[in-house]
């Protein structure tokens, strides 16, 4: 249907086709219920594209839970059994010691004799030993956690007919011992205690520098720096530095923080006792460097965020730029500088690359003790651990996974409960 | 230019002096000469980009703070010319205190609202006579007794009228020379407008008040004198006609102020 408009008192238009509308009742109903259908397409997508990223995050995290719990074989050198006719658990040092004299050679205990001597050692060293070295119990075959359930009857049989003297027994790759034992050659026995404190280490001594040095820079761009080309080109540049791969942050870490200061991060000239600049310190200060520039944006952007009407009341009674940044900007804006440095701390705690640049070593049995020691990180132990051949290190990889995650989301939500704290002041 | 008819001699509160603003290459506003009385009220009037707000701000340099803002002329005060090299901004402002369109309280409660001035000021006293400026203040500002059993709680929990009136408190607390007020009532109620205005009159014994509006109800009411501005022709604020309120609404000199009163634009 053609339409024309009356030009009321005005001159007449000149007569032009103006299109048509739907205007029956049901061509209307039509027209709406195509437009609805069209919406409705869309919003399958999108829920599709949502359906698509939780799966995949699911499979990813049934994987590493997989990985961790399970099935596993043992078999022994030597039956526990044999050695005493009470268990191991019940027997004192004395006669622990005896029993690994007499299981051992001569050359084998004058070693550990020398390194510490037996006496000294408690009962839970000693009944270590004697199932490290004679009874040799040891992990011959693993099973994830969906076989082991599911397939109870295929794994008993693979068992009995590959492993005729093994023993099928449940076991949690993570564990408190797994926490808190230190490296190991042997995957059974390995902890990642010095890489969990190596990543504490780390990411305290990240925070330590990258958060005020961010929200100092962030500050200075947005309240005190003018408009002119050389701070417009700073803050691109910032932008920029953002997006640049991690690796390439290992690789100046090494040239400068490792090789160029080594005296500083080694520690020498500090007066401690440091070996080379592959030290904590390097580190953090690599992935302070590596996430200031998230620090520094969102810190503007929570800065920005702060509306003008509060600085000027400040202004308008006479404040300096320096007293309405501090009384009112910052606290106004910390919520959101903390949200982004929590998202800075989880990239800190994750990057692995730039840790192997800069020298984290993967084997390493004495704790981290401080800013100059030489260290692992846990995901560097994991990325470690995965590229072994035996089977069993990659179990205990999928648990050191499960801790590096559990470190995070406590990590965030000791962040996110000191942000929400900063929120209900304001 | 048509400056200060009927407006008593002696000495003014401020006086602008061929003053001219520019935001970047925009010329704002074009030769403003105001004088102002001292222990008056003033209202600046005029429609909407007329460059009433922009004259405001200059009085106390708030448009220091705008990006590629630039003024030229002088804006004279007790002497001094507030733009000449050696004042300093802060100065000027901690004494012509401002109050703002939207009320601004801080996210502090109603207390360290008001003792935030004096205390960034470097105030000295003992906890009492803190209690005692803060008490002296919200009296001021005609706010006391709404508010005296939750000093402690949250300025931003009071009400759009309550809150400006806190806004006018914390400004009295730095004792300032003259108040200036950008539409303080705009965002506020008939009842609260009223209570703002009965306020004005009573702190115009102890201060200069200069008031932008866009209401010319409340400027014929509440004020002792009147700046008409209107923008001409390149769009740049310029000040058509001043003089005592009454004169000005009543026998105005100038035709534009004529249709403006009487509504016929703006």
């Amino acid at each position: 249907m053609s339409v024309s408009l009356s030009a009321g008192t005005e001159a007449p238009a000149p007569e032009r086709a103006l299109g048509s509308l739907p205007s029956t009742d049901a061509e209307i109903r039509r027209n709406i219920a195509a437009r609805r259908a069209r919406g409705a397409v869309w919003r399958w997508l999108f829920a599709g594209a949502l359906a698509f990223g939780i799966l995949a995050l699911a499979t990813l995290l049934c994987t590493v839970v997989d990985g961790a719990f399970g099935l596993a074989v043992y078999e022994h050198s030597v039956d526990p059994r044999e050695l005493s006719d009470r268990s191991l658990e019940e027997l004192s040092q004395p006669e622990l010691v005896e029993i690994f004299r007499a299981n051992v050679s001569a050359g084998l205990f004058r070693r550990y004799d020398r390194e510490r001597p037996l006496a000294e050692r408690s009962a839970e060293d000693v009944r270590e030993l004697i199932y490290e070295r004679v009874v040799e119990r040891r992990v011959v075959a693993s099973y994830g956690l969906g076989e082991s359930l599911l397939r109870r009857a295929a794994v008993e049989r693979e068992t009995a007919e590959r492993h005729p003297g093994g023993v099928l027994e449940w076991r949690s790759w993570v564990s408190l011992d797994f926490l808190t034992r230190p490296m190991s050659s042997v995957p059974e026995r390995a902890g990642i205690r010095t890489a969990l404190l190596g990543s504490v280490w780390m990411i305290a001594l990240t925070m330590l520098i990258a958060f005020p040095v961010g929200v100092a820079a962030a500050i200075y761009l947005e309240e005190f720096a003018g408009r002119s080309w050389w701070n417009r080109l700073i803050e691109t540049n910032i932008n920029n530095l953002a997006g640049v791969p991690s690796i390439i942050y290992g690789m100046l870490g090494l040239a400068i923080f490792v090789r160029a200061l080594e005296p500083l991060t080694s520690g020498r000239a500090l007066g401690a006792e440091g070996v080379n600049g592959r030290t904590i310190l390097s580190a953090a200060l690599t992935m302070a460097l590596l996430i200031l520039p998230l620090i520094i944006i969102s810190a503007r952007e929570a800065i920005r965020a702060v509306p003008s009407s509060l600085r000027e009341a400040s202004y308008g009674l006479g404040a300096t730029r320096w007293q309405t940044v501090w009384h009112h900007v910052l606290p106004s804006a910390l919520p959101g500088i903390l949200t982004g440095t929590i998202l800075g701390m989880s990239r800190a705690a994750g990057e692995t690359a730039p840790l192997i640049v800069v020298g984290a070593s993967t084997f390493i049995v004495s704790d981290p003790s401080g800013p100059f020691s030489s260290f692992t990180a846990l995901p560097v132990q994991i990325y470690n651990w995965t590229s072994q051949p035996q089977e069993t290190f990659r179990d205990i990889a999928a648990a050191a996974i499960l801790v590096l995650l559990a470190l995070l989301l406590s990590l965030n939500a000791a962040a996110v409960l000191l942000r929400n704290r900063f929120r209900r002041m304001y | 230019m048509t400056v200060a008819q009927g407006v008593s001699n002696g000495t003014y509160a401020i006086e602008t002096r061929d003053l001219s603003v520019y935001y970047g290459s925009f010329r704002a506003v074009k030769n403003v000469n105001l004088r102002l009385e001292p222990r008056k009220i003033t209202a600046l009037i005029g429609p909407s980009g007329c460059g009433k707000s922009t004259v405001l701000r200059t009085l106390n340099r708030m448009n220091d703070l705008v990006p590629g803002a630039r003024v030229e002329g002088e804006v004279l005060f007790q002497g001094k010319n507030l733009y000449a090299r050696d004042v300093d901004a802060v100065e000027v402002r901690r004494r012509i205190g401002m109050v703002f369109q939207k009320p601004n309280p801080f996210p502090k409660s109603i207390y360290d609202n008001i003792a935030f001035g004096p205390r960034i000021n470097g105030w000295k006293g003992s906890k009492a006579d803190m209690d005692n400026l803060v008490e002296a203040s919200l009296r001021g500002a005609a706010l006391w007794d709404e508010v005296k059993d939750k000093l402690h709680e949250s300025g931003l929990a009071l009400s759009g009228g309550q809150q400006q009136r806190l806004c006018i408190a914390r400004a009295l607390a730095t004792q300032p020379e003259i108040i200036l007020m950008d539409e303080p009532c705009s965002a506020l109620d008939p009842i609260s407008t009223l209570k703002v205005e009965e306020l004005m009159f009573e702190l115009r014994r102890n201060y200069t008040i200069i008031i932008v509006t866009h209401n010319m109800q409340q400027a014929a009411r509440a004020s002792d004198y009147t700046a008409f501005f209107l923008m001409d022709s390149d769009r740049a604020g310029q000040l058509i006609e001043y003089g005592p309120t009454q004169q000005l609404f009543t026998k105005p000199s100038d035709k534009r102020t004529e249709d403006y009163i009487s509504g016929r634009f703006g």
